[in-house]
């Protein structure tokens, strides 16, 4: 995959929505999705090569979104703020997840083990298969179930504790 | 999850990853297959793959970090063959923290700016489009950990270089083209660049937050060149 700056331009124009798309879902507010949107493609302008890599671009921008997303999350003074801003629906309010919903599990992966984080969210907000997940991953499928297992137990360990 | 955020967040049966490689063209030609086969018989991903095409026509902003690595040393040399550098020179506008570092240190932070494909070095107060590329080049005489940091007119701060967390290490080496140029936005009004020389790589989000408070930056161990431009 030759990497150049135009190529990487041009992959900023046919693949950045896929990527402001689930940072709005992730983030759940424009201003940060759309920085966080800036500094996926700036990292790979830095470091062209991880893409190079990388057997899919959409995969390669989808980790990089992922890990992103759960770091601006994690980060104590943006998460307070993102957590009390409402949020917006991936596809309009009557298909997607309820804001709601969407809010508590942007708490409670805020709150999880970064591994089982992105599990969760590659499975259960992207809808991959264990295989998909795998793929990502760089694991095995068991692998996953553990990390998707041990997601299960934070939730319910932080519902109880809540 | 068996708990209620399990239940169906994404809203289809086909992965949102198998979908944007199915319209991004990703996909062998039996897998793609196999998907329209699905998606005209499964309303649920229909509905999905409707989504995420109208996605696909919302206009993007600019990409604000620019490519120009390839062109890291010609920057500067372009601008150089067109502008007096006696007269850029007084462009380095070095503000010393008092008792940190001895006088002539050196340390210096120039702009250039990228406008319909041509290159000129800035000036302090220079007059800049929304659209434009800037670019920074440092001189320091000996290893230092530098930022760019700035402060638009409407009190946004960010971090123009480097891309981490912290202060990036660059060698004495005469000028020096940073290896990023970015995209400025369509916020006008003047913007207030700091540059950042430090002895050991600095965290940057507390200066930013400072720059934004309006403190002025003094961090430790480190000297703070300052200008600005107008954006209009």
């Amino acid at each position: 995959m030759t990497l150049d700056a135009a190529a990487i331009e041009r992959l900023y124009r046919s693949h950045g929505h896929a990527v402001l798309r689930r940072a709005r879902l992730l983030l759940g507010n424009e201003a940060d999705a759309q920085e966080a949107l800036q500094e996926v493609f700036a990292a790979l302008l830095r470091a062209p090569q991880d893409l190079r890599s990388a057997g899919s671009a959409l995969g390669w921008l989808y980790r990089a979104t992922t890990h992103f997303c759960l770091n601006q999350l994690r980060n104590r003074r943006t998460g307070a703020r993102l957590l009390q801003q409402s949020v917006a629906p991936a596809f309009g309010a009557a298909s997607g997840p309820s804001p709601e919903a969407l809010a508590e599990l942007r708490n409670l992966l805020a709150r999880m083990p970064a591994d089982a984080a992105a599990a969760a969210v590659y499975h259960h907000l992207d809808g991959m298969t264990h295989a998909e997940v795998a793929e990502m991953l760089g694991c095995s499928r068991r692998q996953v179930g553990y990390l998707l297992e041990r997601a299960q137990r934070s939730l319910e360990h932080l519902e109880q504790s809540a | 999850m068996s708990t209620r955020l399990a239940d169906s967040l994404w809203p289809a049966c086909l992965s949102a990853l198998h979908l944007d490689r199915f319209l991004a063209g990703e996909l062998d030609e039996l897998a793609a297959r196999r998907v329209r086969q699905h998606v005209l018989a499964c309303s649920r991903c229909a509905g999905a793959v409707e989504g995420m095409r109208a996605a696909r026509d919302e206009p993007l902003p600019p990409l604000r970090v620019v490519p120009l690595a390839p062109r890291a040393r010609r920057w500067p040399r372009a601008a150089a063959a067109g502008i007096a550098l006696a007269a850029a020179a007084s462009l380095l506008l070095v503000v010393r923290t008092p008792g940190e570092r001895p006088k002539g240190s050196g340390v210096g932070l120039r702009m250039y700016v990228e406008h319909g494909g041509e290159v000129r070095s800035a000036v302090p107060g220079e007059v800049i489009a929304p659209g434009d590329a800037v670019r920074f080049a440092v001189t320091t005489p000996k290893k230092a950990y530098i930022a760019v940091l700035s402060l638009d007119a409407e009190g946004r701060g960010s971090v123009y270089f480097p891309l981490g967390a912290r202060a990036e290490a660059v060698e004495p080496s005469g000028e020096v083209a940073l290896p990023l140029g970015t995209r400025l936005d369509a916020t006008v009004g003047e913007e207030r660049i700091v540059g950042v020389f430090c002895s050991s790589p600095v965290e940057l989000e507390p200066l930013r937050i400072q720059l934004e408070r309006g403190i002025a930056l003094a961090p430790e161990g480190c000297q703070v060149t300052r200008w600005s431009f107008v954006k209009r």
